[in-house]
């Protein structure tokens, strides 16, 4: 028996084979004595080509304002050490994964704790919970989770900027969970700053992500070093930063690249449509297992669908799955563990499935025949 | 039962705020080495109806679970218990 993947939310599996391809070539080829040894020159400037493309996929016209990370956590860290906001001038929502909140409840320079705006049973916070707080005057920053990695809901996120923009806040989109799969407009949604991560669904290597800075904003780097540029320059006094130091991943940035690519060609409107096909089938599959409840999601959403059963904790189910019938999914509290009281999930999370644009329902009648074997045979 | 190892498991997560080890056993788990489990003090539950029989043992401190078939079962304990898995495979030795 073949394994089914349905773990898509914690890193995307397969990748297309042109990512594969370019990764194992990249790791072959001969580095350049330029560019950081970045092994470069055989194919142009990678960098610049990744940007570009990740620009169009989150919707935004300064693709040289990306920069590159280890992921959506180093990203978000980033973000928040660089604009040296304290956490009291920030609201955020209850929807947030662990990305966003620890760095908010423990990074040293960032004192006291967010707002948190609460959210209703599908998941889905309300804009204007947020204006309410806006108005209040104490808010310098908002940061929105697009698209749970709980349930799939979709956030308006072109509501909260338009209220971001109107009290002068800055908006800090976390599209880890949606930059590649759900379109993204964040030049047209007033978005400051946005977080992404590679191996989601951008299809990419696991270790790779960026960030988008809109120009103009006030923000140091994180850290400092090596960049590859100016090599006699040791300060900063000129407030011209520069934001990616070390030596880079351009392996892990080729294949990100080259899965841009496949997504644009592909394109993310179809991506969408895949999957949130693929999203109903399994639902009404699912729907039709007495003992097996679907976490209430709203009707704008990813590719992700939460249960619990009523048997067996999200847990145990999940190790069933996997041990039993070889069915991946993940049990728990997906690393974002304030939403679950709101959508009735509780202390022992869900069992979550999520899929990708190659999910076929053949996976899912999988899925659907072991939930209704387990919950048929009750021991 | 002959245990030759135990590794921490990946998935400890999954018990927040517990460890969770995977103990490997020499040969696949079959009922009589399930049943073998149970000097393990809990509530037991076994799902030998399943194509693949799940069974756990749990109690207060401790979860103990596997398939009827795997060269291992799962231990998650909490963190002040974690010598609740010596014990277990000193007693099943």
């Amino acid at each position: 028996m073949s394994l089914v993947y349905l773990n898509n939310a914690a890193t995307s599996y397969p990748k297309p084979e042109c990512v594969t391809e370019i990764a194992v070539r990249k790791m072959n080829a001969l580095p350049s004595g330029q560019f950081r040894s970045a092994g470069i020159l055989d194919d142009g400037d990678v960098f610049t080509e990744c940007r570009q493309r990740i620009g169009h996929i989150i919707g935004t016209a300064e693709a040289d304002r990306i920069f590159f990370s280890s992921g959506a956590t180093e990203s978000l860290n980033a973000i928040f050490i660089g604009l040296g906001i304290n956490a009291t001038e920030i609201i955020t929502t209850v929807t947030e994964h662990n990305s966003v909140l620890r760095p908010l409840y423990n990074l040293p320079d960032i004192k006291g704790e967010p707002v948190l705006l609460p959210c209703d049973a599908c998941g889905r916070v309300d804009p204007e919970r947020f204006e309410a707080e806006a108005k209040k005057g104490r808010t310098k920053a908002l940061v929105l989770n697009h698209c749970s990695n709980v349930n799939g809901t979709i956030q308006d996120a072109g509501a909260f900027g338009e209220i971001a923009a109107k009290y002068g806040i800055f908006f800090i989109l976390d599209a880890s969970q949606s930059a590649g799969c759900i379109p993204v407009y964040a030049d047209e949604w007033r978005v400051d700053a946005l977080a992404f991560t590679g191996h989601k669904s951008m299809l990419g290597l696991q270790g790779t992500g960026g960030y988008y800075i809109r120009s103009g904003i006030p923000f140091q780097p994180m850290r400092y070093g090596g960049t590859g540029l100016d090599s006699s320059r040791i300060r900063y006094d000129d407030g011209v930063y520069e934001y990616e130091t070390g030596t880079q991943n351009a392996m892990g940035i080729a294949a990100l690249s080259e899965a841009a690519g496949y997504i644009l060609d592909t394109g993310i409107e179809n991506i969408a449509d895949r999957e949130h096909s693929i999203r109903e089938y399994t639902k009404e599959r699912l729907e039709a297992i007495p003992g097996v409840h679907i976490i209430p999601a709203a009707d704008e959403c990813g590719p992700v669908i939460s249960l619990v059963s009523d048997m067996l904790t999200p847990s145990d189910l999940a190790y069933i799955l996997q041990n039993s019938y070889e069915i991946v999914t993940r049990a728990g509290l997906m690393c974002a563990p304030l939403i679950h009281k709101y959508i009735g999930s509780g202390d022992n999370g869900t069992v979550r499935v999520s899929f990708s644009c190659f999910q076929t329902t053949d996976d899912i009648d999988r899925l659907a025949e072991a939930l209704r074997e387990i919950h048929d045979n009750n021991g | 039962m002959i245990i030759t190892g135990r590794r921490k498991s990946l998935e400890a997560c999954t018990e927040a705020g517990w460890d969770a080890f995977d103990i490997l056993t020499r040969e696949p788990l079959t009922d009589e080495d399930i049943e073998s489990l149970r000097i393990a003090e809990g509530s037991f539950l076994y799902m030998r109806q399943l194509r693949k029989p799940f069974f756990k043992i749990e109690s207060h401190n401790y979860i103990i679970k596997g398939v009827k078939g795997d060269p291992f079962f799962r231990f998650a304990v909490h963190r002040d218990h974690t010598d609740e898995v010596d014990k277990l495979i000193g007693a099943l030795s």
